[in-house]
């Protein structure tokens, strides 16, 4: 087992298909939220998805993540059927999802809201677990540690997560989903509602995050997507649209008249 | 003293900022327990009725401790708390008729009855989430008031009686443990004394724990603890049955000290009394409920000449509910932390509260 997320994916996976969804489908009733997805993504890459709101984005990151159940289609992590997989063995497996909103536990300190996230691979319901201290369990306060010094937070690890700044909550969010040790981190709109220098500084993260960890985003901002994604995926009411590399993606007609707008761009 | 407070928390700094009470607190604790221990006997002397008193107040203490576990400490809104004091109340009793009076034998017994309800019942119910599980759980020990009332196991056994429906068991014999004589009331309550500490080491042992932590987190936010990998709806149905367990304890400890089991302990109305304490103490800080517990029974005992006692007892559990929203635990841990405002802070929540009623 990977014990820090700073090591690099096993090689057996190096430029391998990390997740590859076959005819992947989810309906709410009558509505269809995905439609027949299709889509492979590549060890070591970053990879966005893009889309006008209600194109199904965020359901496909449930759809990966366990909370949902497929309707039909496939959903292979390393070449192993996850499709109806509990969403805690989903992570064990390592696929880790960010939020977009906020979404942490607010009322405890910033330390214990990434050490629950490294205490969970070591855990588990052993006679141990229940007697020992969680404060004298060493490695997994270490390894927070680490993860927060990396999302640049190492001097806020005492404070109320309630009390941090937006920008800091933002960091926090990423911090508590890196330390689950992903090998696969998907990660929803993990700049929106910054500011620019925000921005540009969370962009660095992801790219220094992006060298060990394969990245699969749902971003809005064009600038962000064309500048980092390796590969990117387009999708509407449902469908994929179209996926290709940044370049292709801007020549594409389709995607022009249905998401960009038909303008120029540069 | 140090080896005494480390039985009860070994680690005494907190290297993750968390800590559910503080060394302090924890010596308060034990300076409350030892107080209890050397008041006993003068009580006893004064007034015996009050020393019966007290072992109420105490099993009900620690009823309201295995809520808070759960409720305060995890989240899990469980409104059948009766169920699983009444299952130890009914297994001591039947043990001690039947088989044997050994306390080592009875009491264990009465905390597996426990254990084993609340896994049942929280098996059945974590799938659902905040009122729904109350309403389960509430329905659910309403089924187990029912099979007491009814003595539905001897109907399915085709015995004479095993609960003795609506009348109960009466007339339940007196633990034995080491020659010790507990039909004295000292006895009894060092008995209890002695089981409630140690319950409240245990429980404060766990929500320390690694497994405590993730309930903690689970109050905070189900979902996201789901998504970094922790299988919720297991370790709800542990942290429920653990709470069980306790929960059976002291239906055990109160069923031979009233020398009755009838079905009125696996009532709603005592699941609804243990909210109140919990709400008046100040959950989520496993001392406050037991306070809060105390006070209650302490009340109920004083006010029950009046003729509705209930409206008192409402009328200052609104006070607090309005006024000292995190309970007594509350109003302590601020006199403590700012003991020179206390006076200047009560006006402040009388204010807040006119204020938000003029809108």
């Amino acid at each position: 087992m990977t014990t820090t997320t700073t090591e690099p994916n096993p090689t057996e996976f190096e430029g391998g298909i990390v997740l590859e969804t076959n005819g992947l489908t989810k309906k709410f009733g009558a509505l269809t939220a995905v439609d027949d997805v299709s889509l492979e993504i590549e060890s070591g890459t970053i990879n966005s998805i893009i889309g006008p709101n209600g194109a199904g984005k965020t359901t496909l990151f449930n759809l990966f993540t366990g909370k949902h159940e497929p309707t039909s289609g496939s959903i292979k992590f390393r070449g192993v059927d996850i499709g109806g997989r509990k969403p805690h063995e989903i992570v064990a497996d390592g696929i880790v999802r960010s939020y977009q909103i906020t979404n942490f536990f607010s009322e405890l300190t910033t330390l214990e809201n990434v050490r629950l996230a490294t205490q969970a691979r070591q855990t588990g319901f052993r006679p141990t677990d229940f007697v020992r201290h969680h404060g004298s369990v060493q490695e997994p306060i270490d390894e927070a540690r680490r993860v927060l010094e990396r999302v640049h937070l190492g001097d806020v690890a005492q404070r109320r997560a309630a009390n941090l700044s937006y920008g800091q909550r933002r960091h926090l969010e990423i911090a508590i989903s890196l330390a689950a040790d992903p090998d696969l981190l998907l990660m929803d709109e993990p700049t929106a509602g910054m500011s620019p220098e925000e921005t540009r500084e969370t962009v660095e993260l992801i790219t220094e995050i992006a060298e060990d960890v394969t990245l699969v985003l749902i971003e809005h901002d064009m600038e962000i997507v064309m500048d980092i994604s390796d590969r990117i995926a387009v999708m509407n009411m449902g469908s994929l649209l179209a996926r290709g590399t940044p370049e292709e993606i801007q020549q594409d007609d389709r995607v022009q008249e249905a998401y960009l707008g038909g303008g120029d761009r540069d | 003293m140090k080896a005494v407070t480390e039985f009860f928390d070994r680690s005494t700094h907190s290297r993750t900022g968390n800590q559910l009470l503080s060394s302090q607190g924890r010596f308060a604790l034990l300076v409350s327990i030892a107080v209890l221990a050397v008041a006993a006997p003068i009580v006893q002397m004064i007034h015996p009725f009050w020393l019966n008193l007290m072992v109420r107040m105490m099993i009900f203490a620690l009823l309201a401790l295995s809520l808070d576990f759960v409720f305060g400490y995890a989240g899990l809104l469980s409104f059948g708390h009766a169920a699983m004091f009444g299952a130890g109340g009914y297994a001591a009793a039947i043990v001690i008729t039947e088989v044997t009076p050994h306390a080592l034998v009875v009491l264990p017994i009465a905390v597996v009855a426990g254990v084993v309800i609340a896994a049942l019942i929280g098996w059945l119910s974590v799938r659902a989430r905040g009122i729904y599980f109350a309403m389960l759980t509430l329905a659910f020990a309403q089924m187990f008031y029912v099979v007491a009332f009814t003595d539905l196991p001897a109907t399915i056994l085709d015995r004479g009686s095993v609960t003795g429906g609506d009348n109960g068991l009466y007339g339940i014999g007196m633990y034995e443990l080491f020659g010790i004589d507990f039909t004295s009331t000292l006895m009894y309550f060092y008995l209890t004394l002695g089981l409630v500490a140690l319950s409240l080491a245990i429980i404060i042992r766990l929500a320390n724990s690694q497994f405590g932590r993730v309930l903690q987190g689970i109050r905070e936010n189900e979902e996201r603890i789901e998504f970094i990998g922790y299988d919720v709806q297991r370790y709800k149905v542990v942290g429920f049955a653990i709470s069980g367990g306790f929960a059976g304890l002291a239906g055990g400890l109160y069923v031979p000290f009233q020398s009755v089991a009838h079905p009125g302990l696996l009532h709603w109305m005592i699941s609804g009394e243990l909210i109140v304490m919990l709400l008046l103490g100040g959950m989520g800080t496993l001392w406050g409920p037991m306070l809060g517990a105390g006070l209650v029974v302490l009340l109920e005992e004083q006010l029950a000449g009046f003729a509705s006692w209930e409206i008192i007892l409402g009328g200052i559990f609104v006070g607090v509910v309005i006024f000292a929203p995190r309970g007594l635990a509350g109003i302590l841990i601020s006199l403590r932390n700012d003991p020179g405002s206390a006076v200047e802070n009560a006006k402040q929540a009388v204010r807040d509260y006119l204020e938000a009623v003029r809108g």
